[in-house]
């Protein structure tokens, strides 16, 4: 066995669990496990209505975005 | 007769009192009320039907409407207290929603809010039923936002997320990570050190060593810094402080061992002892976690009181009505009072007589009739009838306000007992450093080279870990509190079993407590056959208390509801009504006489306790006798904490003569009577300064400033919100005995702590001798490690075997 097999199999083994720890605790700061009982409903009831639902909401904030931009942009007639 | 499911809510009643109604398919529907009608029509319209096969067999509460105080949502001083701007036209609120009972209703209520034009965000935690909202306020009104919410059959009322709840949330979230990276750290080092071990053993050549030496370094240093950072900064704080604690032991282990494995992983020279760091950061900051798990969220629902209690009064200025500010209303002022409202302010009744709920302040149910030239107290709740006050006290000095401002202050000085292990890890802490110097000394100055001495040196300190002494405490409180939870017990946080075996004094109040709460029917006197429909048909048209009790005292012998007319509630005196050409009758001695019914109060009547009496056209049909029950065993769980050397004291604010019939039924000795909410806490400070440690049992607001300023609390589980939210421990099933089994657990539960303190000490006295004379290698180490933290944890779960006097198992 050489040292290079080694480095490797520590190597890769610890990064692939090092990315499992960062995604699980970027999970835990962005509060994706604060309601427990949502948490498991959401895969009770996962729907295609809820992802209408998301993009709904995406679009009115997108909309009020620009609403707001053109709102800035506005300037009287001299 | 058969009972139908109402199409909304998914409760049952008899079918001739449901609103019969059909959809568009011609499927008949059935409605407990219009309210239900109404939500379900909207759903409908909406296209939200989808709800009712979420909702499943759930039931939901019949939809009431409440259109009161909308306007209050869009004014100034309250935008100020709740309202968050984020962005310039972008506003966020956090509210708590009412009525939600299942996952269903949590949909609905986001559909809905989103489906609003204007909401940028919605999100309704289903766990605490909090929300927050992000809107826009150019589009809409806050009073709309609320109003969407009631349409659809729930209540909303905001509340202050800056206060503790966010901050206990986002420490348990800091510590979870912390741990997170402990855990993987320690779990990949342990493979890695396995290896090692075996190398150790077996021969193993160096350039394989330091791969491993590389590897173990670079999992062990994020979790030194990242994980141990709390240690760092209490050791920072306890050096700043000039105290010595636990915290610099496990910072001056961890960082020596640590910068020694850097040193002899460099020169190639030596052991390492990296898994060592990792294990005593992670084992001790788990221990750590665990005492911080459940902090208290006392102050929140402060906002719940204050939040439901309105913002504005009527007052009345020369005939002119004008709703104002209460802030604005001085002594002298004239408010009017309509029926359902809370008082905010403290007055004289001059026009009108109404029934008052005064449970927030005496903890007793019964209404309380107030005429003329009487006092209300604000924080009571007027029932029946509008009612002109004058004002004798301006808002901030009102009994509401002083209330709330003592509730903070006793929560804010609230004693702390500390606790033994900290005592303890004070003096070991240094002791061992010191030790450690002195053999560092001894060995450079007499016996070897530096390098040897540093590793000896080293070794005492890492051997003297302190993963036995933090496990100790931690292990011990968290089998107490899970054993206890299995009992319905909820202990909120660990330390307070410890405080709570060192109790010497209980304070029990007295409704609600040691006491049902509500009156019973104990003894029933028939005089005359009658309809037990009738009757229940004819008390369940009043809420008042004992209307309530008689209704579900016959609620089985009842049939089916009659409709009765000229129904009228007479306060404090009792019921008339009318059902075809029967005159019905209920109420005291008092109201029978008045209206001429013949009966002989010497040979009927002779108890103290509350008396019904039902009679139709003038004839007694029975005389109910009704009384408040004490609860089931609580005389035997009084003596039996008295047995434990506790002495048992009553505070109540209801009368000295009942106060001290229900004492000395339940056989406690010292009685304090007819006090207000801050008496109690004032006795609480009182036992405080004779030297005892208080332990309070309450249910109501009216004991949560007393509750706040005791060294324990206890609250029913069917208590008041805010009395649950202050307690530190709570009896989910209001049963006095589980009052003994929490002292029982938490006295077991200390002596496990000792015992586990004692073993750590033990064990240290014979491994740091060994480590000072220089025997410890990194083996040893590693076995008598892991070994002491092992058997601390056995030790604990022999807490466990606790056995409960007549336990029921």
């Amino acid at each position: 066995m050489s040292e290079t097999v080694i480095i490797l199999m520590l190597g890769v083994s610890t990064f692939l669990g090092a990315l499992g720890l960062l995604s699980l605790i970027w999970g835990v700061k962005t509060g994706q496990f604060d309601d427990q009982s949502k948490f498991i409903d959401a895969a009770r009831y996962d729907n295609q209505e809820d992802l209408k639902d998301a993009i709904l909401m995406d679009r009115k904030k997108e909309e009020r975005k620009k609403r707001k931009e053109k709102e800035s942009n506005y300037r009287p007639p001299d | 007769m058969a009972n139908i499911k109402c199409t909304h809510c998914n409760l049952e009643f008899g079918e001739d009192v449901m609103i019969k109604d059909q959809d568009d398919n011609q499927q008949q529907l059935y409605f407990c009320c219009k309210g239900c009608q109404g939500v379900y029509h909207l759903l409908q319209d909406e296209g939200l039907n989808s709800f009712y096969d979420k909702l499943g067999d759930n039931n939901l509460e019949p939809v009431t409407y409440i259109d009161r105080e909308l306007e209050k949502f869009d004014l100034e001083g309250f935008e100020k207290k709740y309202v968050k701007n984020i962005d310039d036209d972008l506003k966020q609120i956090h509210l708590i929603i009412e009525g939600i009972h299942c996952s269903a209703c949590v949909w609905l209520n986001e559909k809905v809010l989103h489906k609003q034009d204007g909401i940028i965000e919605a999100s309704i935690n289903y766990t605490n039923n909090k929300a927050k909202i992000v809107w826009d306020s150019d589009e809409i009104k806050l009073s709309k936002i609320i109003e969407t919410i009631r349409a659809i059959g729930y209540n909303a009322y905001p509340y202050d997320p800056s206060l503790q709840e966010e901050k206990a949330n986002s420490a348990k979230k800091d510590y979870y990570s912390r741990i997170l990276v402990g855990v993987f750290g320690s779990m990949n080092i342990m493979w890695i050190a396995i290896a090692q071990y075996a190398g150790y053993f077996t021969g193993m050549e160096q350039k394989f060593k330091d791969i491993l030496n590389v590897a173990e370094f670079l999992l062990a240093t994020p979790v030194l810094f990242y994980s141990g950072w709390i240690f760092f900064k209490g050791a920072y704080f306890g050096f700043k402080n000039k105290i010595v604690n636990m915290d610099t032991l496990v910072v001056s282990g961890a960082i020596l061992a640590y910068l020694y494995s850097i040193y002899a992983m460099v020169t190639q020279s030596g052991e390492t002892y990296f898994e060592s760091v990792v294990m005593i950061i992670t084992f001790v900051l788990v221990g750590k976690y665990l005492e911080v798990l459940s902090k208290k969220q006392a102050v929140d629902t402060l906002d719940g009181i204050m939040g439901s209690t309105p913002t504005e009064v009527l007052k009345i200025e020369d005939e002119i009505k004008s709703l104002v500010s209460v802030e604005t209303i001085k002594v002298n002022d004239i408010i009017e009072v309509r029926p359902g409202e809370k008082i905010v302010i403290d007055g004289t009744i001059i026009y009108g007589e109404a029934s008052f709920d005064e449970s927030s302040l005496t903890g007793e149910n019964e209404p309380i009739y107030k005429k003329q030239d009487d006092n209300i107290l604000s924080g009571s709740i007027c029932l029946n009838s509008a009612v002109r006050y004058r004002a004798t006290r301006d808002v901030s000095t009102s009994l509401l306000s002083s209330i709330v401002s003592l509730l903070e202050e006793s929560i804010a000085k609230k004693p702390k007992i500390e606790q033994l292990a900290n005592q303890i890890s004070g003096y070991f802490s240094s002791i061992i450093l010191l030790i450690a110097v002195i053999t560092f000394a001894v060995w450079f100055g007499f016996i070897s080279d530096f390098e040897e001495a540093l590793i000896v040196g080293i070794s005492v300190i890492v051997i003297a870990c302190p993963c036995a002494l933090g496990l100790a405490t931690p292990m011990s409180t968290l089998v107490g509190i899970g054993l206890s939870a299995k009992r319905g017990l909820l202990f909120k946080e660990a330390g307070h079993l410890e405080t709570m075996a060192k109790t010497t004094l209980l304070a029990l109040d007295k409704t609600g407590t040691i006491t049902e709460g509500k009156p019973c029917v104990v003894n029933s006197n028939f005089k005359n056959g009658f309809d037990p429909s009738l009757l229940y048909s004819f008390v369940s048209l009043s809420k008042h208390p004992i209307s309530v009790s008689i209704a579900s005292h016959i609620k089985n012998q009842y049939t089916k509801e009659l409709s009765l007319e000229n129904f009228k509630s007479i306060e404090a005196k009792g019921l008339k009504g009318n059902f075809y050409t029967e005159n019905l009758l209920g109420g005291n001695v008092e109201f029978m006489i008045e209206n001429g019914v013949n009966i002989d109060i010497k040979r009927d009547i002779n108890s103290d306790n509350s008396i019904f009496i039902y009679a139709i056209n003038k004839k007694v049909m029975v005389i109910y006798e009704l009384q408040d029950k004490i609860r089931d065993g609580a005389v035997e769980a009084i003596q039996n904490i008295k047995d434990l050397g506790i002495k048992v004291v009553m505070l109540t604010g209801d009368n000295e003569k009942s106060a001290v019939r229900v004492a000395k039924e339940v056989g406690i000795d010292e009685v304090h009577s007819k006090l207000l909410p801050q008496d109690k806490a004032f006795k609480i400070d009182e036992f405080h300064k004779n030297g005892d440690i208080v332990v309070m049992a309450g249910d109501g607001i009216n004991d949560t400033i007393a509750l706040a300023s005791s060294d324990i609390a206890i609250a029913m589980g069917s208590g008041a919100d805010i009395s649950i939210e202050v307690s530190d421990v709570i009896l989910m099933n209001d049963k006095p005995k589980n009052l003994y089994e929490a002292f029982l657990i938490s006295r077991r539960t200390y002596r496990g702590i000792k015992e586990n303190l004692g073993f750590s000490i033990l064990y240290n006295m014979i491994t740091v001798p060994m480590a000072v004379m220089g025997f410890v290698t990194p083996l040893i180490a590693a076995l008598s490690m892991s070994l002491s933290s092992l058997i601390v944890v056995a030790n604990s779960m022999r807490i466990k075997n606790i056995k409960f006097k007549d336990s029921d198992e």
